[in-house]
Order: C-alpha cells, then structure tokens, then sequence
C-alpha cells in the first residue's frame, strides 16, 4: 500500500486554484488543489509534463488596448476576431453565415485539466453557423494583447447539412508570457465537407494549448490540420467524434520545433458508430534541442464495425539533439475493423541530399526542398491556392529563420 | 594541346577502412567518349562517386582535374556548376519535390553559380518542353514527384532528360543499361547520341558490351581491382564480351 502524500503544489497551481475560484468553478479549483497540475505520471501527459513546464500563470486578461500587426492574411477571408478572451465586432458576414455570441464551455466534459480550465474561465464563446456552403475562407484571429495574460477563450461553429466551408483559426498577439487557453467546437452535419485549420504563431514566451473537438454526421468529410509554429509550449488537443455512418476525417497536424520548444499535439478520435475511417497524418520536424510530441489514440466502440482507421507520424530531425516522441494507442471493442499505426523517425537522407547538390543545388538550398517535400502531404490537399501559399509561407519562414 | 575535359592522375580512395581506387589514370579529351568496363565490385561506380562528391568516400591520394580545373575540394553542386553531370545507375526518389520544380531549381542554381540570369519562366517551360518530347517526357510525368514511382526506363530517361537541360562538359554515364529493356535502351542511347556535340565528353560506365553497340566509344577502359588495367579502342568491349574478366586477375564479385 502506497502513502498518500499530499501534492505540493506550485505558484502556476497557486495561482490557478485562485482564479478558478474567483470564476466560481470550485469543481476545477478542487481538482488542482488535490492532484495539482498533470505529470509524466498522467499518461496523456506523459511527454508534456505541465507541472514543470508551466512554472507561472499570469493574470486573467483584461480588455486589449492595442493591437500587434496580424499574424497572416489570407486573400479575401472574411475575418473574425477574440482578443483578449473577448469578442470583437466583425465586417458584415458573407451569406449564410451567421455570427452570434454564446455562453462559454463549449467542449465536452472530459478528464483533463485544460478542458476544465477552458469550461471554468471562458465566459463567452462566439458561434459561427454555416446555413449553405461558404466561398470565402473564413478566418478566425485570436489574439492575446498587451501584458502577459491568461486567457480561455471560445468557438463554437455548426456547419450545416451538405454545406462546405474552409475555417482557419490562428492565435497571436504581443510577446509577453501569455497563456492561451483555446476551445473549438466544430459541428458538421450530414454530408457538410469541413476543413478547419489551427496556427499557432504566437510568440515563444507563449505558454499555447487548444483544444479542437470535432462532431461528424453521416457522411460528413473533415480535413484537419494543426500548425505549431510559434509558442515556447503548445499543446493542441484533437477530439473528433466520428457519430455518422459514412463521416471520413483527414486528421493531419506538424509540429515545427527549435531551439528549446516544446509542441505537443495530442489526438483522441472516437468511432462511435459503424462505418466511418479517419486518417491521421503528423510530421514533426525539429532542429536544435527542442521536443516534439505527437500521441494518437484511436478508440473504437463495440459496435462501430467496419472502421477504418490508421494513424501515422513521421518525425524528421534537423538536428543531434532533436527529439521527437511519438505515442500510437489503439482501443478497440468491435471485432470488424482494419486500424493500425505506425511511426517513423529520421535525420534527412544522405542519398537523397547527394542527388539533389549532384544536380548543382547548394546543401541549404537542397535541404530546404527535402523538408518541404517531407511537408506536401500535409500542405497539398488544400486546394484554394491562396491559403496553400500563405500555408507554404509559414513553412518557409519557419525554415529561413533556421538558416 | 587542348586541355582534356576529364584528367585523373594516380587517383586513390577508400571508404571507412577499405580502399577501392588504387591509383586511377585516365585522360579523356574534348569531344571523346570513353568506356569504362570491370566486373561487379571492381570500382567503376565507386569511380562515378568519387568524381561526383560523394561524402562516404575519402580520397587520399591524387588529383581529378575537370577541364584544367581541380574539383576535389569542391561540393557536389560545385562540381555540377562546373560542368560535371553523373547520371546515377539508380536515381533517388523524392516524395513531395515535383520534376518541373526540381529540373528548374537545379537549372538555375547552375546558372546563378557561373554568374548567368535566372530563366524566365516560359523560356525555362520551352527547354523542358523540347528535352522532354526527344525523350518522350511528357508533362503529366514532369508533374510527379521526382522518380517516385517512375519506371526503371523513366527514371534512366529522365536522368539523360536532366543532362539535355544541364550541357555538362562532362556526362558521366553509371550503368545507364541497367534495368532497361531493348525499347527503353534504344530510347536512352538515341538521347545520349543527340548529346555527343564534338565537345562534350563522356565516361559510359557499364559491366555489357550492349550498351556500346548504342553509345560506340572512341576508347574502351578495362578496370579491375580499383584501377584501369588495359585501354583500347571499340574492339575491346568485343574481346571482353568473347573472353570475360578472368584474365584480369582478381576474384569475381
């Protein structure tokens, strides 16, 4: 038998447990007050030990006074902002979108302790419903302004029935040591084609973590994609619920890590009915003495045959101190389905780097295009060409501040 | 006298502990093309590397010179600026770079390094245009990743397709034959044949004689146990043919 030792608790819990309390969320500031924040021990927060990465959590947020120059433009999107946890007013929306405001907690309850902080401290969420298809990329900017802040903020978005629409949310804001706290909940219903993106371009003193939880009807098809770009830590939750029979998800998500990052990008795809596939795609490409996590988990129900599933990562390593850990689970309770994982890890190849300079391309040049190459999986099913070169973009200036 | 476009003086190379060049001799003049023919294991790609840049291999002794010019101490893309093309025995494949993309990125490297203005565009897409159609390359094939799922015969043809876009001085041919069929073969050496232009040389590496009753040679190299054991003209390819290796010395491979 095991002593039961109390949990000391630090100035990020201390911290934690008072702003929960002061929200009202007595519930949440309990949970921290008895098991402090995740450890290795957690085994979904084996690799991202939130207890010694998170050393402080700054106040809550007040109301932005400035703003920082926006984080990307994409061409022609219809744009949408929350800043410091509130929400702003937008441009007139294009047809058949609907902008509204909510009341926060927009995720699922579940056992984890950024999910009950979202639930606690974001007290409104800005919803966003797609009565038809929707042309124009819609672009959602949160930001965090100003000194450095907490921040739990929320979307809600419903797509509706047969309808299609790109969604791209990127997080941003000034340089102090924000902690961002983010909820997404996307709804696609029968037949809708979604495709949602998540950037993380915030600044390396940016504590980052989201959540994106996903509901898909019968024979709806969600592209995903999570960019880790930016914060010290990040940690992205990736939640879908496959609930229709038909419903297919592209999962994908890269983690670009150097020097002392730490991006962690944590899946959980549920089938919960019969006849529904997911594919889930992450590449983590790290240079200097920096981590990358990626931990797939795909949960089966019992009577969800006929799932297909298969999870994959691939890690390349720019670098001899690099370190790239990867965690395929696979749970399942049906006795019909084809699921698996895989997951591979490499520095880039010598043959390939030769070939290239043999044909007159200089080594930076040449190792350039071979990560970009390891990246075109994951950049080339997005097909409206302006988001795909603001997308590339990112890659390259992530690769050029390297050089 | 001009001054050769390859010149290889008592050249030595070995890669970790083993050495597999033992002193290479070999002057190839403009406009010549020569032949070098050895069993599996004697060198002759261990050669092709070497000349290209390889890392793995460490030269410890000797000199290559590419047209008067000492290319040892260059990088691989150096070499190539410089005129130096190697057309690989098995070219690599690499997922998510785009032929077209490649092919340009690599043209106009070359030019930027020998101080030339990039290609615009459509000039670029006419030269790919015209090197692709006498090889028939179409453009579906330019669109695919480079080599990836090509076809033995289509990764050969694309190799020499590179070397129609590049004009080296200097083509250096790694088993070319390999892995092609007779229609395939035909193909390759009509595109390498539309290269010989009284000046550009060329090293046709090759284990077949086949292969020189395509590209004929103006002389034909014997290799053996890391260097060039015999020369001579054509009719030594048919000796060989007849007569094998053995009496070369060393064990087969």
């Amino acid at each position: 038998m095991r002593a039961n030792f109390p949990v000391r608790l630090g100035p990020a819990e201390d911290a934690l447990i008072a702003q929960l309390k002061a929200a009202g969320a007595d519930a949440a500031a309990e949970r921290i007050t008895v098991a402090g924040l995740p450890t290795r021990r957690v085994e979904s927060y084996h690799y991202t030990d939130l207890k010694t990465l998170l050393r402080a959590i700054p106040p809550l947020a007040t109301a932005a006074n400035e703003a920082s120059a926006p984080a990307l433009r994409i061409p022609g999107a219809f744009n949408l902002m929350i800043a410091n946890g509130a929400i702003q007013n937008a441009a007139t929306a294009p047809a058949g979108v609907i902008v509204g405001r909510a009341e926060g907690g927009v995720l699922t309850t579940r056992d984890d302790v950024l999910v009950h902080i979202n639930g606690a401290l974001a007290k409104e969420a800005l919803t966003l419903t797609l009565e038809n298809s929707v042309d124009p990329v819609i672009q959602v900017e949160r930001r965090i302004e100003g000194e450095a802040a907490h921040v739990a903020d929320a979307l809600k978005i419903f797509v509706a029935d047969d309808a299609s629409a790109t969604i791209v949310e990127t997080f941003s804001g000034s340089d102090a040591a924000h902690v961002g706290n983010h909820a997404t909940y996307l709804s696609a219903g029968k037949n809708a084609v979604v495709t949602h993106i998540t950037i993380d371009l915030s600044a390396r003193a940016v504590s980052h973590f989201a959540t994106n939880e996903y509901q898909l009807a019968d024979g709806a098809k969600l592209r995903t994609l999570v960019i880790h770009a930016g914060a010290g830590l990040a940690r992205t939750h990736v939640f879908p619920r496959m609930a229709g029979a038909g419903a297919h998800a592209d999962l994908t998500g890269l983690n670009l890590v150097a020097d002392g990052q730490h991006a962690d990008i944590t899946m959980e795809t549920l089938h919960a009915v019969p006849h529904t596939s997911s594919q889930p795609l992450f590449k983590s490409i790290v240079r200097g003495r920096a981590k990358a996590v990626v931990q797939g988990k795909l949960v089966v129900a019992r009577d969800a045959q006929k799932t297909d599933a298969k999870f994959m990562h691939q890690g390349l390593m720019l670098s001899d101190e690099a370190e790239i850990l990867s965690k395929p689970e696979l749970e399942i309770y049906a006795d019909d389905v084809v699921c698996g994982h895989g997951s591979t890890c490499g520095m880039i190849d010598e043959d390939s780097l030769f070939y290239l300079m043999s044909r007159g391309i200089p080594k930076p040049e040449a190792e350039t295009m071979l990560v970009r190459g390891f990246i075109a999986e994951l950049l080339d099913p997005i097909e409206d060409e302006e988001l795909n070169e603001a997308l590339q973009g990112i890659v390259d200036g992530w690769l050029m501040s390297g050089k | 006298m001009t001054t050769p476009v390859l010149e290889i003086r008592n050249l030595h190379a070995r890669i970790d502990e083993r050495e597999i060049l033992k002193g290479v001799n070999l002057i190839i003049p403009p406009g010549e093309v020569h032949a070098i023919m050895g069993r599996n294991g004697s060198g002759k790609s261990t050669l092709s590397y070497v000349l290209a840049g390889k890392e793995d291999y460490e030269v410890t002794e000797g000199e290559i010179l590419l047209n008067g010019e000492n290319i040892l101490e260059m990088e691989p893309d150096e070499r190539a600026a410089a005129g130096l093309f190697l057309a690989f025995q098995y070219p690599i494949e690499i997922p998510g770079v785009a032929t077209m993309t490649f092919l340009k990125a690599a043209l106009n490297a070359q030019r930027k390094a020998r101080g030339e203005e990039e290609l615009k565009t459509p000039d670029f897409m006419r030269l790919v245009k015209e090197a692709g159609s006498q090889l028939n390359i179409d453009n579906d094939m330019l669109k695919r990743p480079l080599n990836v799922g090509f076809s033995g015969g289509e990764k050969k043809r694309a190799e020499i397709m590179q070397m129609a876009l590049l004009k080296p001085s200097l083509a250096v041919l790694d088993e070319t034959d390999s892995g092609l069929d007779i229609d395939a073969l035909q193909v390759v050496s009509k595109g390498v044949n539309a290269l010989r232009d009284g000046q550009r040389s060329m090293l046709v590496i090759t284990h077949y004689q086949r292969l020189l009753n395509h590209i004929v040679p103006d002389v034909v190299h014997v290799f053996s146990d890391g260097k060039i054991v015999e020369s001579g003209d054509k009719d030594l390819a048919l000796k060989l043919e007849a007569k094998g290796y053995a009496s070369y010395g060393g064990e087969a491979a």
